[in-house]
Formats: structure tokens, sequence, C-alpha cells
């Protein structure tokens, strides 16, 4: 048997949603037992119980019903906050429940008023009830964007970008990557869900459609703007999620209204889910070995001076996030850009190149941070565990084959 | 057991090895990234381009992180990675909308603005090389960040900014308004770059920004587009190529101006080329009709052509020999080589022009040969007048020390006759510009008066982008403005979200 008939389907397996998403499981799980054997006091392997919930919504978004979204965001939040002795992980729970809490209640209120007016909780038959016109134009429009509230801040998109930073920077690295992307895929499968078939009552649909768009501008102009203001690396990490779930509502801008939306959405929706696991797992393990906005001119990183190779490999996940030309992560912007311009959103493809340069400028200045200048004298002392370094190649690998894989069969499959 | 230790250490020594393989140097780390840049600069592509100018910025960051003053040249070089973004840009544009490239008629609506901000790009990316935006104007001034070859390496950036603006010129001068705005800038930063070249005391930075001028001249016509790229490109490699070989020549002991017949060549070979390369955008600016921006762009350049001929004929003087002993030097050099292709290039390159229908008005051609004549005219009369006050200079020294005045014979030599300068080394880094104290006081000034203009204005605008995103950063800081933030959002979002009908 030859090389590339074990290769070929090795790297093609890459471009299904499961195998991306094991292989951010695994690296988690690498991580999770490197926390275990550094503090011996908590031995328990019971919290990455929660982990597989998350990877199943990743893996499996359609079944991301409306339910289901409060279990898992307390799932998370509970998990941030079981731990009463650390205190950042606990703030951040805390935080994530502010949030995410109201905007739950907000978007409840919501669809119950629109259930009220209408007399039907099926949004095909919502939308049929109101294209009569009996109800009063204030209720339904008030209450159609409280609905919607949810899936834009699950999203992470500016101006509700705040968490997602929050998250990466407070939660533990075996748990912050999986969490968001769950979280941001629960997001957009309300706002699809909730929009499905909104074309048939066209005075909602001329709300929403320019709704979602300003809500997409806005969040990559209000995210490059913050992105070039990040000093933390998890915090820079954390708003290039929020920057991944305006392109998700970018997306979903250019995609409203027509008949395929339900199609359209989720065939862009797989492979930018899959691609967010993997991503986020990388890049905020190298968050972690990076330099607190160090300055131009101060000595590289350790990880960045004792394994050089390993740092560079390591920073294809980050170079992804932002889109960097040859990652997997370009065609993803890529292609939003160009569905963009296809349906006619300049103002939206304009403030996405805008965010799209901020993010590029940002990766390369992280990773000119990371190498630093070289250090006088002899390596630092401290080494930098194997089970991190191998995660890096782990996540950084699975990338390179979903790349490659997407770049075998088209981006969206 | 002596061979088995022999043996045992080179297993040690190979393990070693491949554990930790050896690192590059810094020089030659940022060698790799360099020559792979300049070179990917000459595809069609405008994806290469990007990365070119990526890879170029990454070697120079490289070289900066090495240098003796990391803390310095790093900051330094780092608006590198802006004309890198815009290339970037304008390569992802393509590939979104792909109606920029002529192949489909969908995308009509928006098809202008995209064009615009396409050519915008192109056009930042190459001027910002070119020193022809106020932003990273005054880079040629200081050397370069890799030791070895300081002096010569920023003289890389122009060229790149040439080889993007000639490859890609597609992209940039087929919208009018950007063409337009490209004339201006180029014809100023001409002018700025003589002027800067001829107020410098140090040869080597005049050099730099002579270099600077040239490709300035040579994007200038692309942009006016009179003659065919391939004559543009050959005018460029010319003056270009006849300035960057004298400065890298300066790293080698002034080895083009060594002696009298070598360094007689030269300045024929960079009058010409520099001439050749200027006389077709003077014959195409020339005011033959009332427009306005024409009749400023043609003194404009021809202030610039003249300049350059007089630092060519002026400055470039024979190096002093300080050899005891001669070596033995062939009677044939590459820098003989050198000055003599930049002989022939030029003017085929200008046969070419004409042949292929670049046919001027013999009144414009002769009025664009004036500029470059009148400068080298003005350098031999000044040349000779110092000549001749040194002689008289010498006379009167001679006559002094006769007399048992004791003289110091240094201070009769002076520099040039010019008795209020400080003395330079006699060694090639500096000479004498044979135009006077004042002519080169009032280029320093005018250039620095425009530069300072220039960071006013955008230090002003960042000042106010700055202020108007803080509140955005302030906003970000993790602790409870952010959740104040989320609740005033969403409070307006309510409220305002039904207005909209």
């Amino acid at each position: 048997m030859s090389l590339s008939a074990i290769v070929t389907p090795v790297v093609g397996s890459f471009g299904t949603a499961l195998v991306p998403t094991a292989v951010a499981l695994a690296v988690a799980l690498l991580l999770f037992l490197l926390e275990r054997r550094q503090d011996p006091q908590a031995a328990t392997v019971a919290p990455f119980a929660a982990l597989p919930p998350l990877a199943g919504v990743v893996v499996a978004p359609a079944r991301a019903t409306f339910v289901l979204v409060p279990l898992v965001v307390g799932l998370a939040v509970a998990m941030m906050a079981r731990n009463r002795r650390d205190l950042l992980h606990s703030e951040c729970g805390l935080k994530l429940l502010w949030v995410l809490g109201p905007a739950l209640a907000l978007s409840w209120a919501g669809m119950e008023l629109l259930t009220l007016s209408t007399g039907t909780s099926v949004f095909a038959e919502q939308w049929a009830v109101l294209q009569l016109g009996l109800e009063p134009r204030f209720l339904w429009s008030t209450a159609l964007p409280l609905s919607l509230l949810t899936g834009v801040v699950l999203l992470g998109a500016a101006p509700f970008h705040f968490w997602m930073a929050d998250l990466f920077h407070g939660a533990r690295a075996w748990l912050a990557p999986l969490t968001a992307a769950a979280f941001q895929v629960m997001g957009a499968m309300w706002l699809a869900r909730r929009l499905t078939g909104i074309e048939a009552f066209p005075a909602g649909a001329e709300i929403t459609g320019p709704m979602l768009a300003i809500a997409s501008a806005v969040a990559f102009i209000a995210g490059a703007a913050t992105l070039l203001g990040q000093r933390r690396p998890e915090r820079r990490v954390g708003t290039l999620a929020s920057l991944h779930g305006g392109l998700m509502l970018a997306a979903l801008a250019a995609a409203h209204g027509r008949e395929d939306f339900v199609d359209a959405s989720r065939a862009m929706m797989g492979p930018w889910a899959t691609h967010l696991a993997l991503a986020y797992t990388g890049a905020s393990i190298l968050a972690r070995f990076l330099p607190v906005a160090p300055g131009l001119a101060a000595p590289g990183a350790t990880l960045f001076r004792r394994h050089p190779i390993t740092a560079l490999v390591g920073a294809l996940p980050l170079l992804s996030l932002a889109g960097v030309p040859g990652t997997p992560g370009a065609l993803v912007w890529l292609d939003t850009a160009s569905t963009l311009a296809a349906t006619g959103h300049p103002g939206v493809l304009a403030a996405l190149a805008v965010a799209w340069l901020a993010a590029f400028a940002t990766a390369i200045q992280q990773l000119r941070e990371g190498f630093g200048i070289p250090a006088q004298g002899q390596p630092p002392e401290r080494p930098t565990p194997w089970a991190a370094r191998g995660a890096l190649w782990i996540a950084a690998l699975g990338l390179a084959a979903m790349g490659a894989a997407w770049l075998g069969r088209g981006f969206a499959g | 057991m002596v061979v088995l230790d022999t043996v045992g250490g080179r297993v040690k020594r190979g393990v070693r090895l491949l554990t930790t393989p050896p690192r590059p140097g810094a020089q030659i780390t940022g060698m790799l990234l360099c020559i792979p840049g300049m070179m990917l600069l000459w595809l069609p592509s405008l994806w290469a381009a990007a990365l070119g100018i990526e890879l170029i910025g990454t070697a120079f960051w490289w070289w900066a992180r090495a240098a003796p003053d990391p803390g310095r040249e790093i900051p330094r070089w780092a608006w590198l990675r802006r004309p890198a973004g815009a290339l970037w840009l304008a390569a992802a544009l393509h590939t979104v909308v792909p109606g920029l490239s002529h192949q489909l008629a969908m995308f009509r609506q928006s098809l202008e603005l995209w064009r615009h901000v396409d050519a915008i790009a192109v056009m930042w990316a190459g001027l910002e090389l070119l020193a022809a935006l106020p932003l990273a104007r005054p880079y040629s001034d200081l050397p370069g960040p890799l030791l070895g070859i300081r002096p010569w390496l920023p003289a890389l950036l122009p060229a790149a900014g040439f080889a993007v603006l000639w490859r890609q010129s597609p992209h940039w001068t087929q919208v009018a308004v950007v063409r337009n705005i490209a004339e201006v800038l180029l014809v100023l930063t001409a002018v700025l770059a003589a002027l800067r070249a001829f107020g410098r005391r140090r040869w080597t930075a005049s050099l730099r920004w002579l270099v600077v001028s040239d490709c300035a001249m040579a994007v200038l016509l692309v942009d006016l587009a009179k003659v065919l790229p391939g004559v543009v490109l050959m005018l460029w490699l010319a003056a270009f190529g006849g300035h960057s070989f004298l400065l890298a020549g300066e790293l080698r002991g002034a080895a083009p101006r060594r002696g009298v017949v070598l360094s007689l060549l030269w300045r024929m070979s960079t009058f010409v080329t520099s001439a050749a390369l200027t006389w077709p955008a003077l014959v195409s600016m020339f005011p033959a009709s009332t427009e306005r921006l024409s009749a400023l762009g043609f003194p404009a350049v021809g202030i610039a052509t003249m300049l350059t001929a007089w630092i060519n004929v002026g400055r470039i003087v024979e190096a002093p020999e300080r050899r005891t002993l001669m070596r033995a030097d062939p009677a044939v050099t590459f820098s003989h080589l050198g000055a003599l292709l930049g002989l022939v290039i030029a003017p085929v390159a200008l046969l070419g022009a004409l042949v292929t229908g670049f046919h001027p008005s013999p009144l414009a051609g002769l009025a664009s040969i004036l500029p470059a004549l009148a400068g080298g005219g003005l350098a031999l009369w000044s040349r000779g007048r110092a000549r001749a006050e040194a002689r008289a200079r010498v006379q009167a020294a001679l006559e002094a020390a006769h007399d048992g005045h004791g003289t110091r014979p240094a201070a009769a030599y002076g520099r040039g006759g010019h008795r209020a300068e400080p003395p330079v080394r006699d060694e090639g880094s500096a000479q004498p510009t044979h135009a006077g104290l004042a002519l080169r006081q009032f280029a320093r000034v005018t250039f620095n008066v425009v530069v300072t203009l220039e960071r006013t204005v955008v230090s002003l605008i960042a000042r106010f982008a700055n202020a108007v995103t803080s509140p955005l950063r302030d906003l970000n800081s993790g602790d409870a403005q952010d959740y104040l933030l989320f609740l005033v959002g969403l409070s307006v979002l309510v409220l305002v979200l039904p207005l909209l009908r």
C-alpha cells in the first residue's frame, strides 16, 4: 500500500466536522491532563466530561435547538464557577452569566410576544399570520429584533464582543476554545432558525436584513478598533474570535431573504464551526506562551527562544484566525467576502476588509513580539511542558490537514 | 580507546546537530527572506507582490532585531508592513470581486468602487516604498539595519516600489483620479529627493536620495504612459543601476571613483542616464496647453532634473589614492563596464521610445533637454571656480609659509572652498557639491519645512483617530464598564429598532 493511499483518506477525513473536532477534544484532554499533573490536589477528571457535549454542538449544529442553548450556557458557567479558589475562572463564569442571562431573557420575551400576537409558536405560521397585517407593527417590530438578540450575543459580535475576550483570558485553556466555538455555533443556529422562512413576510425581512448587515459591519469596525488596542495575547485571540462571529453574521446577512437561506447558511456553518474549534484550541494555547505587550525591543518569549520551530508551527492557528493567506482561515474570510460581493453588500465588505487588515497586522505583530530580540546569554531555564508543545503541534497539523482537505474538495463541500 | 573516543564524540556531535540544528545568523536569514521577496515583485500576480513586500518587511525586521540598537531600528522599519497590507488588500479584492479582472459582467453596480479601492491600494503600496507618501518619507536619510551593508540597504525600497508600480501598472493607471494624484505626489517626491540629495553632505546619503529621485521619475513615466513599459524599465535600469552601483562601490573603497578616467566615465554615465530618464517625462509634461497641472509639473520636474545633473557632474570626484604601492588593476574593471553599460542602455532605450511612437515636437524636445544641460553646465562652472579658488589659496598659503607666518596647509586647501563647513573625511564618505553653502542650505531648509509640515498634518490625523477610538479600548478592559456598555447597547437597541421602518 502506497503512502498516498494512507495519507489521502486521513487528510480527507479532516474535511468532515467530526475529525477536526475530535482532534480539538484530544488536545483539550492533553491540556487537561497537564493541568491535573501540575495540580495533584485536583485529581478528579470529572470536569472533562463537560467537553464532549460542547464538541457535540460543534459537530452537529443542526441539533442545537432553542432549549439546548440555556443548558449549554449553564453547563459552561457551572464549569467556570465550580472551583471557588480560582477567582479569575469564577469571575469569568459570573460575567458570562451576567451577559448571556439577560440576553436569553430578552430573546425569550421577544419570542413569546410574537407567539402571543400571532397565536402560534411555529415560525412559518407566524410569518404567514403577520403577513395578513392584522397585528400592530410596533409589537412585532419590537419583538422580532429582541428574539434575535441571543444569537448576536452568542456570536460574540461587537458590541457584545467583550465576553469573548474575557472567556479566553479568564477560562482554562482546555475549556475556553470549545466553549467559545459551541456558543458561536449556537448563536449562528439561533439566528438561522429564527429567520428561516422570513422571506414569506417581506415587511419583517426588510427589518432583519439591514439589521444583520449593520450588525456585521459594526462587529467588524468595532472589533478591528478593539483588536488594535488589545495588549494581552489571550484577549487578542478573544477579539479575533468575535470577528469570526462577525463573519457568520455577514454570511447570514448575505444569505438573508433568499429561498435557499437554510441551505446556504448551513453550508457555510459546517466548515466555519470546525475551523473555529481547531483554530481556537491552537491559538489559545499559543497565547499562554506569548509575552504581554512587551514593546518592540524586548527579548522573545521562552517558547520562541527554546523551540522556535514549535512556535512557528504553533502560530498557524493564530494566523488562520486572522485570515492570513495560505491558511484555512483565509478561505473562511475570502468566502464570506465573495458572498458579500456577489449579493451586493459593499458597506459590509468594506468593513470586513478593514477588520481583515487589522487582524492580519495584529497576528504578525504578535508573532514578532513572540520572537522579540535575540536575548544575550543563556536560554531561559524554565522549560515549556512537552504536553503543551505536543498540543500546539497537533492543533497546527490538524488545521493544516483541514486546509488540505478543503482545497481538495472545495471549501463548502 | 582513542579511536572509540573519537567515534563517540562524532556520534555525540551528530546527535546534537540533529536535536539542535544550527541556526543561521541574522544576516543570512534576512537575505533568505529579502532576495526571494525582491524576485516575487517582478511576477504579475498581486499575491506574489504582496508576499514579496511582506518578505522584505520581515527581512528588515529580522535585521533590525539583531542590530546593535534594536529599540531604535525596529520601530524605524515597522512601516514596511503598511505597503504589504495594502497589496494583500488589493490581491484579496481581486479574488472576491472577479469582475475586477474584466472576465465577468457581474457586480457592475459596485465595480467602480472596488476598482478605485484596488487602484488606491496598489498606488499606496508603491508610493510609500518610493518615499512618496508623507508617512515614511525621510527613511533614505538613515542607513539600513544590517551592519554589513547599512548605507546601501535603503536603496532596495524605492526599487521595490518601482517594481510594484511598474509590474502592477494596469491596476492603478486605469483609474484617472488615482493617476492624477500619483502624478502630483511623484513630481513632489522627485523634487524633494533631488533637493535632499543636493543638500546632504554625505555622499552615500546623497546617492540614496538620487535613487529615490530616479525611481520617482521612472514611475512618473509609467503614470504618463507616453512610452512603452519596456522602455521605462530600460531607462530605470540605467539610471537606478548607475546610482546603486556607485552606492555599492562606496562600500568597497569607492572603487568607481578611483582614477581620473573612471570618475570621468561615471560622471558622464550618470549624467546621460539621468537625463535620458527625465527627458521623456519633461517632454510629456511640456505645457503645450493651458493645463495648470502640466504648467506646474514641467518646471518642478525641470528643477529636479537640473539638481540631479548638477550632483552627477559636480559631486563625482576622483577618490584620493591612499596606497603607497599601487596594485596592478586590470585595464577594464566592473566599474568601467557598469559605466559603459549605462552609456549604452540609456540611448538605446530612448531610441526604442522614438521608434515605438514617442514623437515629441522639436520645441518640446529641445526645451526638455535644457534643465539637464543647465545642471551639468552649472556643475562644471562651479567646479572650475572652486578649483581656481583652491589654487589661489594654496598659492597664498605657500607665500605665507615662505614669509614665515606658518599657516596650516590643510586649512588652506579647505573643503571645496567653503571655510564655514566643518572638516570631513577625505575617504569618499563626503564630497563637495561645489554649489555654495547658501544653495545647499536652501535645499536643506526647503526639504525640512515640507517634511515637518507633512508630519504635523499626519500627527494631527493620528491623534484625532486615537481620540475617537480610545473609548472603544477603555470599554473593553475586562472590568464592569464592559457590562455597562452591554446594558446601554441593549437599551438603545430595544428603543431604536422599532423605529427602523
